[in-house]
């Protein structure tokens, strides 16, 4: 199944190379070049992953983060950033941030991260599956 | 030796790294283009090897994005190189044209980010001053950095430079919250040592939303 990814850049050259290379690598990509686009974007579509820069005008990626977490919390964030520091890594995993990654990354190791976010949510849906059927099966006494 | 830091050497120390710190942000961004860039060239000549369809429009594109790479990178590189060099004599001649157009692209990560804009209205005649550039750009700066919290809605700020009889001033419009309280807040030790180093004075109009800096035409000739 192909992947569908969410990649959030203000650079839009950054976007259109990286939205090629990733079709390419048969993924269905989105792209959002600011953080209020692509909030408007997880509302209206669901993501495997979402790549998000960690510094973008106007709302930064971890504001922005902490949105998307609260709109949904089981959404899959990779943070790209300029320079990774350890404080903002353990604030970014703190907010729920699934990786950090930083800039200019390699991209097998970008599509490496898209597909363990993948394989995260797989596991949080069929756990949500897993406790809805119990529920069920509580509640009817079957 | 006293263990007291020198607030003038302070405020430059964090004026450069700040500046450094977004002049990196704003490489490794360029980079990371050019990085991809690359890789989709190399994605382009496996697929070509294997006989796919090349995309010349495309690699056309290419080419041009990361031209336009380089050339930011190399702005980039310049505008650190010209900070750097301000540093080379305690006073010297400017132009305040170049040296206001020097801060706007410094300055310009930091503002962005924070939702502002800033601009200035070059003057078509030169501006020349004989001053110390660093503390100039690191006041230009602090000024910059304080004006962000007493703009109005627009969040937009205008540098003005121009000639006087004494010398030259810069003034920075769109302070449409500037009260006494705040500008005397913001004259903290390091603004007035710098204002001193600079043999400057400051001037703020809180009705019109304007802070001036009157500077002499000579560091070494205060202004009356």
């Amino acid at each position: 199944m192909t992947d569908k990814i969410l990649i959030v850049d203000d650079e839009q050259d950054f976007l259109d190379v990286i939205s090629d290379r990733l079709t390419a690598r048969d993924m269905n990509v989105s792209t959002a070049s600011s953080a209020i686009d692509a909030i408007k974007k997880i509302d209206e579509e669901s993501f495997d992953a979402v790549v998000l820069d960690l510094q973008m005008p106007e709302m930064d990626g971890l504001e922005t983060l902490k949105i998307m977490k609260e709109k949904n919390p089981d959404l899959q964030v990779i943070l790209l950033t300029g320079h990774a520091t350890v404080e903002k890594g353990i604030e970014a995993m703190k907010l729920g941030a699934m990786d950090l990654i930083e800039k200019p990354a390699d991209l097998a190791t970008i599509v490496d991260r898209i597909k363990h976010a993948k394989a995260e949510k797989i596991i949080l849906v069929e756990k949500k599956s897993e406790s809805r059927i119990r529920e069920i099966l509580t509640r009817k006494g079957w | 030796m006293s263990n007291k830091i020198d607030p003038l050497g302070e405020a430059g120390l964090q004026f450069y790294s700040k500046v450094s710190a977004s002049i990196s942000h704003e490489i490794k961004n360029s980079l990371a283009v050019l990085n991809e860039s690359a890789g989709y060239l190399e994605d382009v000549t496996l697929m070509a090897k294997k006989g796919m369809d090349v995309n010349m429009e495309r690699l056309e594109s290419l080419a041009v994005t990361m031209l336009k790479q380089v050339q930011r990178t190399n702005g980039i590189v310049k505008n650190m190189n010209r900070l750097a060099h301000s540093l080379d004599d305690p006073a010297s001649q400017i132009d305040l044209n170049p040296l206001l157009e020097l801060m706007i692209s410094l300055s310009e990560r930091t503002t962005v980010t924070r939702g502002f804009k800033v601009s200035a209205v070059f003057s078509d005649a030169a501006i020349t001053i004989t001053t110390h550039p660093f503390f100039l750009e690191n006041l230009i700066w602090l000024i910059l950095d304080f004006a962000m919290t007493v703009t109005g809605d627009a969040k937009t700020i205008a540098m003005i430079p121009a000639k006087t009889e004494s010398g030259a001033e810069i003034n920075f419009t769109g302070l449409e919250k500037l009260t006494g309280k705040s500008f005397n807040d913001f004259q903290t030790e390091r603004v007035r040592l710098m204002l001193a180093a600079l043999n400057c004075k400051l001037q703020p109009n809180e009705n019109k939303g304007i802070l001036t800096i009157h500077l002499p035409k000579n560091i070494n000739q205060p202004e009356k």
